[in-house]
């Protein structure tokens, strides 16, 4: 066995140089602290994606998008494509969790100060990751073509098309069209299997690749005690072991998510029904769904929900800067507002979702 | 203001004096058909005393006007309306050229249109004095919307007042001489609904055999004999409100009929004497037509017209029963009249279908309707016992209804159950409306009263249901398989995980004793 595995090496060695990535990945270590529990969260959401691309090409073999076959043809994977039902649950769960994971990832980053110098690429393009899951998570809820998701799409883009200037291009651009159609069902399918996972493996790549050559953060705390203090762990086997360890526990919670509560089908659409009551975006929308719900009709000159559109905006594009406004970043010191804001944040996504939920 | 509203009118009446004679000449022909159209209504009359002399009169009777003539017996001018009062002028005056002064408000013949609000000047609800004195009821209001309205609306010579009330000669509606009197109003109506060259006008589709439908009906023989209780167009129609049959509103529209008879047939007081029950509306109220019609608004089911006939309704004869119910229920009558039955209760002069399903009481049919013993109708026949040759033929078809409802009952049980469990059983739950399919099938298999036929028609539902049930069952199982799956795989992978934790455990202690 030793020699059959020491030939395969050489038959890779002597076509693609790897000795670099072996040596590289045999020096690299993991800081090992009370924090390092939340490094493996940018695994987890790895092993979902890992999960969306295999459950989603199953997916592509049977899925027909058109107002006359597309919740025909999830309704056949459920119902005789064999394991279908399996796949197709797996699939929905799998993508909330990959949003939850995300979050998650991108919350111990903001907490643990992982942005700071020289990792401002790595936030970025962390936080355009996070972007393009969303618009994952909003293209695919449509494509069943169910009641609940042709609505929450009509809602959805309804607000979109509030954003001063572009919103109603942008409206236009998503619908392919003034309505929810079956074009727009075409356009999402376009986006969410072909387009978004382009621009979204291409970003990951970077982002992977930063993560590797700068290795993982460090703790602030690090900086103020003796290296001799210092505990890491070995990249390769340890970390990489104990990332597989995680997974194999996450698949187990998606498998009994997936099995127990399979992921319901719905009505399909009838575009000329009035809109059932209680309709809601996806969980991960619903903070904001809900926040400009509490915004007033007229704030001055503009509408109350213009205003809260630019209120998320401009949050929002604070959050991709926090870098960049972090005024203690190149000092490296330590900054208790970062901590006061992101705890805000944090309880105003769970509270509001709380009451949305409610 | 008021003592002005009551003098202009008696200025006028003095001008009409002398302008009507002229004016009534020119249009005296058949004011029924054709009435006569004022220009525009004269004003609301103050009543005059019975008596009160009336130069119009004087001079018109003078000339012997027929108008004139007749008026002498009108039921107005024996409350005092002068003829002033329609047509304007001066009714004081007897000098002709004063009488008849348009400037006196003479007016002449009322404009055909005109005719319903000159009359609703008293018989329009406002006060003109005669109508408290003698209690007018609001007739123009009723006549407002109706379909003779729009048709004078649309045409001047659509039905108005004078239309069937005549003109000049008016009476009393209880008089006799009235041409809407009970014994008169069919001929009124049919004057203008019989006559296909004016009804062409207004409603070319509309059938003109109305009167000769109806001197074939019940109501009309009997009215030909001198009955005027019995029902005349008006009784159904209404008379000044009459609306179109199609109109929501009409007391003919099809959910109001039911009502509108029972307005006599129910009524035991007055039905007294014609020796026929007054519970029709009743038993129809529960019966399946009347809950698909009354509570349902199902305008296809049947209403008491659909089996009676409208016009020319009478009950439908013992022979004609089946034709009757055949109109509706035309498979049903096409497999009994080839039946066993079909002679027997013709030789016996049974009334068919109502035998078993009664007539106005028709209720939901049963499996319960197949069997020995009393409620079913059969058990008025047949026995189960050696003697009677039907009764292997009534086991076997009771038991193919039987094994077709507890199929679908079960089918629908296993289908819950593995609803309940999560599974996706639509194509299943589908499939069942086969079976309903079927049962209403075999229903009407029955009619034939054979057991082939019903078989044919109710084997292919038990299947479907047996197939169905095969399904829900399928779905428990492989709920159960799934669940099980679910056990081996959660065991394999936390397995997997414990053996890669050990083996991490293992590598983290030999590095440790590697570093020491």
């Amino acid at each position: 066995m030793p020699n059959l595995l020491e030939k395969t090496r050489e038959w890779v060695r002597e076509r693609l140089n790897i000795d670099p990535v072996i040596e590289f990945a045999s020096h690299k270590t993991v800081p090992s602290w009370k924090g390092s529990f939340w490094y493996y969260f940018g695994g987890v959401s790895l092993f979902f994606f890992i999960v969306q691309v295999a459950t989603g090409i199953l997916l592509l073999m049977y899925y027909q998008p058109g107002e006359k076959t597309a919740f025909e043809s999830v309704r056949f994977i459920v119902t005789k494509v064999k394991f279908g039902w399996l796949i197709r649950s797996i699939h929905s769960w799998a993508a909330n969790l990959f949003i939850l994971s995300i979050f998650i990832h991108m919350f111990s980053v903001f907490f643990t100060k992982a942005f700071r110098r020289p990792r401002e690429l790595t936030w970025y393009s962390g936080f355009i990751l996070l972007a393009l899951a969303l618009g994952f998570g909003f293209s695919g809820y449509l494509l069943p073509w169910n009641t609940l998701a042709y609505f929450a799409t009509k809602v959805g883009t309804t607000i979109v098309a509030v954003v001063p200037g572009i919103g109603g291009p942008i409206m236009q651009f998503l619908r392919e069209g003034k309505d929810v159609s079956t074009a727009t069902l075409t356009r999402f399918y376009g986006l969410h299997v072909a387009i978004i996972p382009a621009i979204f493996t291409a970003v990951l790549g970077l982002h992977m690749l930063l993560i590797q050559t700068q290795g993982m953060h460090e703790p602030e705390s690090w900086k103020t005690i003796p290296a001799a203090q210092r505990k890491s762990m070995p990249f390769f086997p340890n970390f990489i072991l104990r990332d597989v360890l995680l997974w194999l526990i996450v698949l187990n919670v998606l498998a009994i998510l997936a099995v127990v509560f399979p992921w319901e089908l719905g009505t399909k659409v009838d575009p000329f029904a009035p809109a059932p009551g209680g309709i809601k975006p996806e969980w991960y929308f619903l903070f904001m769904y809900q926040a400009l719900k509490y915004f007033p009709a007229k704030l001055g000159p503009m509408d109350g929900e213009v205003v809260g559109i630019i209120f998320f905006g401009i949050a929002g594009l604070l959050w991709f800067l926090v870098p960049w406004w972090d005024a203690k970043t190149p000092q490296g010191a330590r900054n208790r507002m970062i901590n006061y804001v992101g705890i805000g944040v944090v309880l105003f996504m769970i509270v509001l979702t709380a009451v949305g939920v409610r | 203001m008021t003592s002005v509203r009551r003098w202009n009118p008696i200025a006028i009446v003095i001008a009409a004096l002398v302008a009507v004679p002229l004016a009534a000449w020119a249009q005296s022909d058949s004011v029924a058909a054709k009435p006569a159209a004022p220009a525009q209504p004269a004003a609301a009359a103050t009543p005059a005393q019975p008596g009160t002399r009336d130069e119009c009169m004087t001079c018109h009777l003078d000339q012997d006007s027929p108008e004139a003539i007749a008026y002498k017996n009108d039921i107005h001018r024996s409350r005092g309306v002068t003829c002033a009062d329609c047509h304007g002028g001066d009714p004081h005056s007897d000098d002709q050229d004063a009488a008849m002064n348009k400037a006196k408000g003479f007016i002449g013949v009322p404009k055909k249109q005109k005719i319903p609000l000159l009359c609703g000047s008293c018989h329009g609800g406002q006060d003109s004095g005669f109508t408290s004195r003698y209690k007018l009821k609001n007739v123009l209001a009723e006549y407002h919307g109706s379909v003779h309205e729009r048709s004078l609306d649309a045409n001047p010579s659509g039905a108005q007042c004078v239309s069937c009330h005549g003109v000049h000669s008016i009476v009393s509606v209880t008089d006799a001489k009235s041409p809407v009197h009970p014994s008169r109003v069919v001929d009124t109506c049919a004057k203008c609904h019989g006559d296909a060259r004016y009804m062409r006008d207004f409603n070319p589709s509309l059938p003109v055999d109305q009167k000769e439908k109806y001197l074939t009906s019940i109501h009309g023989q009997r009215h030909a004999k001198g009955d005027w209780k019995v029902a005349t167009c008006v009784s159904c129609h209404s008379n000044h409100a009459v609306q179109q049959v199609k109109d929501p509103r009409s007391p003919v529209y099809p959910t109001q009929i039911p009502a509108t008879c029972a307005r006599c047939h129910a009524n035991e007081k007055y039905m007294a004497g014609y020796d026929i029950p007054t519970t029709q509306y009743r038993d129809y109220k529960e019966s399946v037509h009347g809950i698909a019609l009354l509570k349902k608004s199902d305008l296809n089911a049947p209403a008491c017209n659909s089996c009676h006939g409208n016009h020319g309704a009478a009950p439908p004869g013992v022979a004609s029963v089946i034709a009757v119910c055949g109109q509706c229920h035309q498979s049903n009558e096409e497999l009994y009249q080839k039946s066993p039955h079909q002679a027997v209760f013709a030789g016996k002069k049974l009334p068919g279908c109502v035998v078993c399903h009664s007539n106005h009481g028709v209720r939901a049919t049963s499996d319960a309707m197949v069997a020995f013993v009393k409620p079913s109708p059969c058990a008025d026949c047949h026995r189960n016992d050696s003697s009677d040759k039907a009764a292997p033929a009534m086991l076997r078809i009771r038991g193919l209804l039987d094994s077709l409802t507890a199929g679908q009952k079960e089918a629908e049980a296993v289908l819950d159950r593995a609803e309940n469990l999560g599974m996706d059983i639509a194509d299943a739950r589908y499939s069942l409306k086969d079976v309903n399919q079927a049962r209403v099938k075999a229903r009407v298999a029955i009619h034939s009263f054979a057991e082939k036929e019903f078989e044919e028609a109710a084997r292919p539902g038990i299947v479907v249901a047996a197939s169905a049930r095969a399904a829900g069952k399928e779905a428990i199982h492989e709920h159960r398989f799934r669940r099980q799956g679910l056990v081996v795989s959660t065991l394999i992978v936390t397995l997997a995980a414990l053996l890669l934790w050990l083996k991490i455990r293992q590598i983290e202690r030999r590095q440790r004793d590697e570093i020491v």
